[in-house]
Parts: C-alpha cells; sequence; structure tokens
C-alpha cells in the first residue's frame, strides 16, 4: 500500500509531473527510504550506482575532486529534486560525490524498482523519460554556464592576458 | 587586459575534514586569489639584468633577459623594483602596498601588465597561495589541532564592517575631531602625559596596595578593565579615521573583526593616506596611538586623587595597560605589523621589512656566517629588526611576569 505522504510528494515532483494519479500510487511503494544527516556522505566519485535518488526534505551538495581534501562545488539540490540517475542507465561508477548540506531525507529507486515500473506502465514510463531527457539538456547547458564561469574564474584570479598573448 | 577592479567571480569549493563526514563550503572570490597570488622571478641562473642609462633625461632603464626563452624585456625603474619585490614569498597586495609607498602613486594596470610581459618571456612563475592553499598543506593529525584550527577559521570569518563610513567621519571631523590636530591639542595632550607620569611615579611606588582590591575580585576586574580597554581599540581607529580626513583623504572602511582567529579588534581602512605626504602617514599612523598615552594619564591624575578602593585600582590598572598599548602601538620591533612598524618601514624605505627579515634570518643568515661574509647595509637592518625583536617580545613577557609576580607577593 502507498504512503499517502510519498504520493502527495511525488506529485510536487517535475519529474512526475506527466503521470498520472494511478502511476504514482503505483510507483510510491517501490521507493525507499533514506535518511542522512548534516554532512554526511552519500556516495563518492567512482563507487558503483544502482539507484537514484528524489530530495524530499533537506538538501544535498554534489562536488568533484579537485586536489587534497578540496572538492568543487557543482551543484546544490533541494526538496523536489533529483540525482544519481546517470549510474542508473550507464552503470558507470558514480561521477561525483554527494553529501547532505543540511538533515535531509531521500527516496531511493533502484534500477529493478524501474525496470518493473516500465514494464507495468510504459506509457507512464514514456512520460517519465521524456521528463528526464529535458532535465539532462537543462543540466547539460547548466554545465557549461559553470565550464565558462570556472574558466572565467581563472583568468581573473590569475591575471592572464588572454587577448594580448 | 582588464583592470584589477572588475574581478568578481566566485568558486566555490568544498574542503572536506579528516576522518569524518564534515566538511566546510568556502567562497573563493577571484579578486582575492588575485590579491593573495605570489608571483616568483624565475632561478636568478637563468636570468640576467643590464642596466641602461640615459644621457637624455638622465633615466635608467633595464634590460631583463632570459637565458632558457632568449627573450629580452625592457623594465623601467619602477618595473624593476616590482620584479625584485616578485619572490614567491610577497603577495600582489604587498608588492602594490610596497610600490605605493616607494613611489606614492599607483597604477592600478601597471602590476597586470608587467605580470604578463614576464610570463610571455617565461621569466615568472605564479604561486597562488592563498591561507586556503596553506591551510590545506598542513597536516592536521591531530584531532585538538584540527578543531582549533576549525574554530579560527570560523571566526577569523566574524567580520562586521561598512564601506560607507566616510560621511560619518567627516561629521564626526567637522563636529570637533578637528580640534585633535591643532598645536592646541598638541600641547594639551603633552601637558596631561606629564600630569599623567607625575601621578604614576606614587602609583607605581605603592602599586601593591594600590591594586590589591582587584585581587579580591579577579575574574570581574579583568573583564572590566579589557572591556573599557576594548572600546579604547575602537577610538584608536576612530582617530586614524579622522586623521584622514583631516588630511583631505577618504576612509575606505571601518569595521570589527578577529585578527587571526583569536585577536578582537576593530580597524579602519587607510590606504588612501597613501596619496598623501610622508608627515601626514606619519601622524595618521602615530594619532590613535597617541590616544593611549593620553588616556593612561588621565587614568593615572584619577587614580591618584581617589581614596584606596576598587575604582582607584581599576583607574590604576587601566591607565597601567593604556600605556602598555601605547607602546606596543608605537613600538616597531616586536613582529606585528602595527602603527609604529608602518612609521619606521616608511622612514627606511623597506615596506616588506618584516617578510624580508624573517626569510632572510631562516634561510641566508646561517649561510653568511658560514662562508664569513659581511652583511650588506639592508641585510644588517633585517638583522638588526629580526634581533630586537625577538629581545623585545622577551623583555614584554619577562615584564608582564614580573608586574604578575610583584602584584601577587604584594
Amino acid at each position: 500500500m502507498a504512503s499517502p505522504t510519498v504520493v502527495s510528494f511525488l506529485r510536487s515532483v517535475s519529474l512526475f509531473k506527466d503521470l498520472a494519479e494511478p502511476h504514482l500510487v503505483s510507483l510510491a511503494p517501490r521507493l525507499r527510504e533514506r535518511k542522512l544527516k548534516k554532512g554526511e556522505v552519500l556516495f563518492r566519485e567512482g563507487d558503483p550506482g544502482q539507484e537514484m535518488f528524489l530530495i524530499r526534505s533537506g538538501s544535498i551538495i554534489i562536488s568533484k575532486p579537485i586536489t587534497g581534501r578540496v572538492e568543487q562545488v557543482l551543484a546544490r539540490m533541494g526538496a523536489g529534486e533529483f540525482f544519481g540517475e546517470m549510474s542508473l542507465f550507464d552503470q558507470a561508477p558514480r561521477s561525483a560525490t554527494v553529501q547532505a548540506d543540511v538533515e535531509t531525507a531521500l527516496l531511493c529507486l533502484d534500477r529493478d524498482s524501474l525496470q518493473q515500473f516500465v514494464e507495468v506502465s510504459p506509457r507512464a514510463a514514456a512520460a517519465f523519460f521524456g521528463t528526464l531527457v529535458r532535465t539532462f539538456i537543462q543540466r547539460l547547458r547548466a554545465s557549461g554556464d559553470l565550464v565558462a564561469e570556472v574558466t572565467r574564474w581563472g583568468l581573473e584570479a590569475t591575471g592572464l592576458d588572454v587577448e594580448n598573448r | 587586459m582588464r583592470s584589477g577592479g572588475t574581478r568578481r567571480t566566485k568558486l566555490e569549493l568544498l574542503v572536506r575534514q579528516d576522518g569524518d563526514d564534515g566538511f566546510e563550503v568556502r567562497r573563493v572570490p577571484s579578486a582575492l586569489a588575485w590579491l593573495q597570488l605570489r608571483p616568483q622571478r624565475v632561478d636568478p641562473a637563468t636570468y640576467e639584468v643590464a642596466q641602461m642609462p640615459s644621457r637624455v633625461d638622465g633615466r635608467v632603464t633595464f634590460v631583463l633577459k632570459s637565458k632558457l626563452t632568449d627573450r629580452y624585456v625592457l623594465l623601467t625603474e619602477p618595473e624593476r623594483f616590482l620584479w625584485e619585490q616578485m619572490d614567491g614569498g610577497t603577495s600582489l597586495q604587498e608588492i602594490a602596498t610596497a610600490y605605493v609607498l616607494r613611489f606614492g602613486t599607483f597604477d592600478f594596470d601597471l602590476i597586470p601588465a608587467l605580470i604578463a610581459k614576464l610570463r610571455q618571456a617565461g621569466l615568472l612563475t605564479l604561486r597562488p597561495s592563498s591561507r586556503l592553499r596553506e591551510a590545506l598543506a598542513r597536516h592536521r593529525r591531530h584531532a585538538l589541532l584540527r578543531g582549533l584550527e576549525a574554530i579560527f577559521h570560523g571566526l577569523e570569518r566574524v567580520t562586521v564592517s561598512s564601506r560607507r563610513v566616510q560621511p560619518f567621519f567627516a561629521r564626526l571631523y567637522r563636529a570637533g575631531g578637528w580640534v585633535l590636530f591643532t598645536p592646541a591639542a598638541v600641547v594639551a595632550g603633552a601637558a596631561l602625559t606629564a600630569i599623567g607620569l607625575a601621578s604614576g611615579v606614587p602609583l607605581w611606588q605603592n602599586a601593591a596596595s594600590v591594586v590589591a582590591p582587584i585581587g579580591r575580585h579577579p575574574l570581574f576586574a579583568i573583564v572590566v578593565v579589557k572591556l573599557g580597554f576594548f572600546l579604547t581599540l575602537a577610538a584608536h581607529q576612530v582617530v586614524h579615521g579622522l586623521a584622514l580626513i583631516h588630511y583631505g583623504r577618504r576612509v575606505r572602511e571601518f569595521g570589527f573583526t578577529i585578527l587571526h582567529g583569536f585577536v578582537p579588534t576593530f580597524y579602519v581602512d587607510v590606504t588612501d593616506i597613501f596619496m598623501a605626504s610622508r608627515r601626514a602617514r606619519v601622524v595618521t599612523a602615530a594619532s590613535g596611538a597617541l590616544l593611549h598615552v593620553v588616556l593612561g594619564s588621565v587614568c593615572f591624575a584619577v587614580a591618584v586623587h581617589l581614596s584606596h578602593g576598587l575604582t582607584q585600582a581599576f583607574a590604576a590598572a587601566s591607565g597601567l595597560i593604556q600605556l602598555q598599548a601605547f607602546v606596543l602601538s608605537l613600538y616597531p620591533f616586536c613582529f606585528i605589523e602595527m602603527d609604529g612598524y608602518h612609521i619606521l618601514v616608511d622612514a627606511l624605505g623597506l615596506p616588506t621589512l618584516r617578510h624580508d627579515a624573517v626569510r632572510f634570518v631562516r634561510h641566508n643568515l646561517w649561510r653568511h656566517v658560514a662562508d664569513g661574509r659581511v652583511l650588506s647595509r639592508r641585510e644588517g637592518i633585517w638583522l638588526g629588526y629580526f634581533a630586537l625583536s625577538v629581545v623585545s617580545i622577551g623583555a614584554f613577557i619577562a615584564f608582564n611576569l614580573w608586574t604578575l609576580i610583584h602584584v601577587i607577593t604584594g
């Protein structure tokens, strides 16, 4: 039996905005809840990954190791957003490290549960994947912006005169 | 080339703590990284410098040649000065300050342009050496030290400041602050000091009985005396700001911070005084310290007329602390860049004296001694500064210990 609060939360998640109520009800029991304390690392870059995560409450920081104990902050995410979906599809190790910025509650969707959802509700799955692709595109654009921003930081911080080299 | 004033991008970095899941997110503005860069000349064996005096206008230029890239760079006298500062240990902020002290003016595009020129010729490398990087390079094996470092880092960020203080200081100056910079104020200050010091003699002779009441309420007394002193530190900075207004310069910032993570203090940005005369710089630096000698004298003059008790003890202790603050502020030999230090480096024309002196003693002195080489004038000044500072700190600690023992034992 799906928890009404989980279904209500899923309704507010943009990833599921095109899914009808019955599909949300069928998806909800497949999600596993996970809680993180402030500062707790959920996974690190290079870890094996089998699941994606929805942020139910709190916020997380996605970072990538640069040197020693220093990591670059790639993104911050809050309630209603999702992450970790890349490993779900390409089965490659995690591409970044994720840690809780504050006390955070997550809902996990693993590969098997997603597969079952696709088999049982193919039309809902198509809507789900459509939204997922649009989110990927947004994140790809954001990555381009971040690269430009970091390059600008490097130029400003080093005073490198590129124009007149 | 963009000018220094347009740097504003911030990089967000996550710095992980040892052994657990804790972390801290730090935002590093590009402007801060730029100011903390420490340009490093290439190895002396890989370049040559030749002097080219001009018979036309008497000016001297220098030709710098990289033996590795076979490139030549023409340097003016100010550019050569900057080149000499680029030792890998001095930050761009310190280099810019040194330049202003030496030449009295500053062009914001000069240093970036020179750096670009030197880098193109393969004569310079840049070492980003911010506090963050240094802290990261440090070992943090001990939990206690790690905790302390985290506390210091947190406290260092406790800063309350305003950059819109010029109108406040201008109003304060017009409302009476100008009096402090008149000959009458100098005479009155000198008279007060004389009276205060004369009052201090009998107090000192009976020091044990005068401060005895403090011993009955030690914690309360320390808190009250320190709090009073802390407020005078704010007044000290306000006087610096008024001096800037007096010389027609701009007060860029006033605020409160915790210096090095453990010294709560007020501060005022007096950078604009570099654009004024040396006299203005000396008066600005000395004015804050002189406030302490006047306040200390007033405290002594009051204390000597009070009857024996806690109030007299407070006044006497406050007077002593104010006089110590005066000496500490104006005494340049203590490895701390306070007012007296700035006056000294201004007079010597050696703006990076402390840094150079410490580096010389740490890295070059023993080689000089081993080789039996005679010190140059500049090296002699560095060694003198270092030695005087070590002796002074030792004497300061000894004096305070002696005073404490003297008071406790009666």
